[in-house]
């Protein structure tokens, strides 16, 4: 509300996904290509080999530009990303820890430093010192991802920062170990993934593709347990998330294990045992699989800090928590500095709504489009239904508007799909109940399935009494939008809920395992970091 | 009317003194031109003389070529790298009018990152072939030398709009997909030539100096170079009191009276001037002589001098833009003073172990540039 808000075609969040999966891919390929090449050229020199100290040299050429080129200038596409997206939050970011980016910023230098002298100085320096060199640049690289995982997982658990307000309890915060540990055994995956690019064609090859193996299972041992160490010390909403309640979570924590695997048993059948196969088809197989892993796992670290950008302080829209209240309470059209449009009655300012409050990890088509997600809603429905908006599984923060706001965001998003019209026979009752229930009651409920289940309520019912509850949905909960769907569709509804809840299904719900809408709220409330972290 | 929408500052309090985040401000971000300036001043000169030396019997435009292709991609690291640190200061500062601004040219700024990628990867090519004296190497070159160009053109656009929050709501209204330009602002052009001219004009200085080295191993040559750089950074000064009136005419009045009106913005920009003439005066009188003297030091160590106050002199008629706006003084502040002593220390051990690495070089068996 404090700043313009970027339009764009794709949402925000996706954008600086995008830029930081490629980035942390490099660049922890930086830290580890960088521990790997001065390990490699120490044992060359030691032993006399020619062949590997040769192999260090070639790579180190491709190592600083990749690193160096890529790997920074893409670092500084996040800050210039995060700075055009959420503003907000970088802001408070940069106050909590200026002193913290600057001191990276020291080992950033020398690290530049060190990898371009490295990179240069294969003739003109003995080895001893071309190895301190290259020592250096290891130390300031990983010093430079000690301080910035300081940062990041801050975002996520900020411990006692929340109460503090102190450097040393943000950056030392209960998943900075954990995180510590998961991302250096990332770095020695990627270590040896990035060894086979400059692979030797003849002289030396079984030996670096045994080599390179070995860095990826030893980082591939570690990384499990440093993750499981993470996310013991995870918030609890993070943990339902990791425990099956949302599907891109799972997903993600089987593309991350699956990718991870997939690389290592390349690495283990075509680095060591038949490093002839390791050809650049393979390579190319196995740099994929690479940044599949950092693909999931940032989707996962990213995934599991919703609704929030900094956890309790500000929420994924870059709306600060402590603002909410008063942007019910007043109103967007007299708080927010940047509207594109001045009647807040119209569409157009329900859409200028739906970029300030959505737009970060929404669009109106696409990836997370909402065309799809509302489909079937009218404009008082959608109205209502935004008063419980961070009901939704938890994913979303508070709607932070005046009722004005949200029926004019309910106006847009009405707009967003034609008008349902059915023609209801016996022959498709079920099949527009099944979708009347996915528009009005599917965001929050299932009739069978584990996340608030209505079996319960409506077991025995008939169509006719299950259509008697509708009327009061409204003054049931606090929690629960008034129903106002045709009297078709609603037969239509009582019809399929009634259907669900007495067929005979093979499990029984376990609805005191997940979240309700009370203890829901509780898990979004600000706690105290003791309480935060299990 | 509507009125100016100035984004709140953030509710946590500064975590060290306002002097210290100016202090480190001007300082990385004068060592940030000075790199900027070999960047894209040094891209200049070395298209130039590549040029130069391929289509005609110029054998010591070609040695510079081919010497300064090397040092492009270092000089580029570590503009980024010191540009990062400008970066994080200013922001801490004045955060929120430069997010507001950069956000209004988005996608635009966001460009930046792939056209330096571009830029970077296109030194390196260059680096790589430069010897052999192809044609696309010095496309490559040149492509490299136009995509800083825009960079530089994106930055001033920015920086002259973070300058201009009456402009931004009307801005945003016309596309707020973030493709605008601060196309309205007077002193855009002159700023953004001014700066680029100063870039040529910088790295000559430093050429000059650098060409007094050279003579020590090659006599000829490092004069050549030493009186071509002297009599560039003379024509670009030149050219810097031009268009440094047509900037000064460009700013709005009350800006520009700042000047006057202000004994420390006017001091200082008194001082740069006396330094750039000095500057002028001493490369050139000690470039002219049959053999150069180390006068061309001093005119070089002056140029810094002078970019430092050049520096000094944007930052308060910076302050004299937002005085409306904002109010540095009166911003809450809480030390964070432990991390900063770290920092500072740090900062120190850093310095010592980059300065160590060089001496390490220094002392190797060849030169580093011969080695590439």
């Amino acid at each position: 509300m404090n700043y313009p808000h970027w339009q764009l075609a794709i949402p925000g969040g996706m954008l600086i996904a995008l830029v930081a999966v490629l980035h942390v891919f490099v660049s922890h390929f930086a830290v580890g290509g960088g521990f790997f090449l001065v390990v490699t050229e120490s044992i060359a020199r030691r032993r006399g080999d020619g062949e590997l100290l040769s192999y260090c040299r070639r790579h180190s050429k491709f190592f600083a530009l990749l690193t160096l080129v890529f790997g920074a200038i893409s670092g500084v596409g996040i800050w210039f990303t995060i700075g055009l997206v959420s503003p907000e939050a970088t802001s408070t970011l940069i106050h909590t820890f200026v002193w913290a980016w600057a001191i990276e910023w020291v080992f950033f230098f020398v690290e530049i430093a060190a990898a371009i002298i490295y990179a240069k100085t294969w003739d003109s320096l003995d080895g001893r010192e071309h190895l301190i060199i290259g020592w250096i640049y290891f130390v300031a690289a990983w010093m430079s991802l000690f301080v910035i995982n300081g940062i990041l997982t801050f975002m996520l658990t900020p411990g006692r920062w929340i109460e503090t307000h102190n450097f040393w309890d943000g950056m030392f915060n209960p998943t900075f170990m954990p995180s510590l540990v998961a991302r250096t055994a990332v770095s020695f995956i990627l270590a040896g993934i990035f060894g086979y690019i400059t692979l030797p064609k003849v002289e030396g090859r079984e030996k670096v593709a045994r080599w390179a193996a070995m860095w990826m299972v030893a980082g591939a041992v570690v990384l499990p347990l440093g993750l499981m160490w993470y996310f013991s010390r995870l918030p609890q909403f993070s943990q339902f998330y990791l425990n099956g309640l949302i599907r891109g979570v799972r997903h993600a924590v089987r593309g991350g294990v699956g990718f991870t695997l997939a690389a290592l048993a390349i690495a283990l059948i075509c680095g060591v045992w038949k490093p002839r196969w390791m050809r650049p088809g393979v390579v190319t197989a196995l740099v994929v699989c690479g940044l599949g892993m950092i693909g999931a796992g940032e989707y996962l670290r990213e995934f599991l800090r919703k609704p929030w950008v900094i956890n309790q302080v500000i929420y994924a829209n870059d709306i600060r928590a402590a603002q909410v209240e008063a942007l019910q309470a007043k109103g967007v059209s007299r708080t927010a500095n940047f509207l594109l449009a001045d009647d807040v009655t119209s569409e157009a300012y329900g859409q200028n709504l739906f970029h300030l409050q959505c737009g970060s990890c929404h669009a109106a088509g696409g990836y997370r489009g909402m065309r799809q997600r509302v489909d079937g809603w009218d404009a008082d429905f959608a109205a209502d239904i935004l008063q419980h908006i961070h009901m939704l599984r938890g994913t979303m923060p508070p709607y932070a508007g005046d009722a004005q706001d949200r029926k004019a965001l309910g106006k847009y998003l009405a707009s967003l799909n034609p008008a349902w019209q059915f023609q209801v026979t016996d022959a498709n009752r079920l099949e527009v109940g099944e979708k009347v229930f996915g528009a009005r009651c599917g965001h929050c409920h299932t009739v069978n399935g584990n996340y608030r289940p209505l079996r319960g309520a409506f077991e025995k019912a008939t169509p006719a009494q299950v259509a008697e509850v509708f009327p009061a949905l409204g003054d049931m909960s606090s929690n629960m939008p008034a129903f106002n769907a045709p009297a078709d569709q609603a037969a239509a509804l009582a019809a399929y809920i009634s259907h669900e809840a007495n067929r005979p299904i093979l499990h029984t719900p376990i609805p005191e395992q997940m979240p309700t809408g009370s203890n829901h709220s509780q898990l979004m409330r600000p706690a105290s970091p003791r309480q935060e972290v299990r | 009317m509507q009125t100016i929408p100035i984004p709140h500052v953030d509710p946590l309090p500064l975590p060290g003194p306002v002097w210290l985040f100016t202090a480190l401000l001007l300082v990385v971000f004068t060592l940030h031109v000075v790199l900027m300036n070999s960047a894209l001043g040094g891209g200049i000169w070395t298209l130039w003389n590549y040029l130069r030396g391929r289509h005609s019997e110029h054998p010591y435009s070609r040695r510079l070529a081919n010497e300064l292709a090397g040092m492009l991609p270092t000089f580029l690291a570590f503009t980024v790298t010191l540009g990062v640190a400008a970066l994080l200061f200013v922001q801490v500062l004045f955060g929120n009018f430069l997010y507001a601004s950069s956000i209004l040219i988005g996608s635009l700024w966001l460009m930046v990152i792939p056209l330096v990628m571009v830029a970077y990867y296109g030194y390196y090519y260059f680096s790589y072939r430069a010897e052999k004296g192809t044609g696309i190497a010095g496309c490559v070159l040149a492509v490299s030398v136009c995509v800083l160009l825009g960079i530089a053109f994106i930055f001033v656009n920015n920086m002259t709009l973070m300058l201009a929050p009456e402009r931004w709501l009307a801005m945003y209204r016309a596309h707020p997909n973030g493709w605008n330009l601060n196309l309205g602002e007077r002193s855009l052009v002159p700023r953004y030539l001014h700066i680029v001219n100063g870039a040529i004009a910088l790295f000559s200085a430093i050429l000059a100096h650098l060409g007094m080295r050279k003579m020590k191993t090659d006599a000829e040559y490092g004069r050549w170079l030493v009186q071509r750089a002297a009599l560039v950074f003379a024509a670009c000064t030149g050219g810097q009191f031009l268009l440094g009136m047509w900037l000064l005419l460009a700013i709005p009045r009350e800006i520009a009276m700042t000047l006057l009106r202000d004994p420390l913005a006017g001091g200082v920009f008194g001082l740069g001037l006396m330094s750039v003439i000095l500057a002028m005066l001493l490369i050139l009188l000690g470039s002219l002589a049959e053999k150069p003297s180390p006068l061309v030091h001093a005119g070089f160590g002056m140029s810094v001098v002078t970019l430092f106050l050049m520096v000094c002199l944007r930052y308060l008629l910076r302050l004299a833009y937002l005085k409306p706006y904002v109010d540095l003084g009166g911003l809450a502040v809480q030390p964070q003073v432990g991390v900063i002593v770290l920092f500072l220390l740090l900062f120190v051990g850093g310095l010592a172990t980059v300065g160590y690495m060089l001496w390490l070089v220094a002392q190797g068996r060849r030169p580093v540039a011969a080695a590439r």
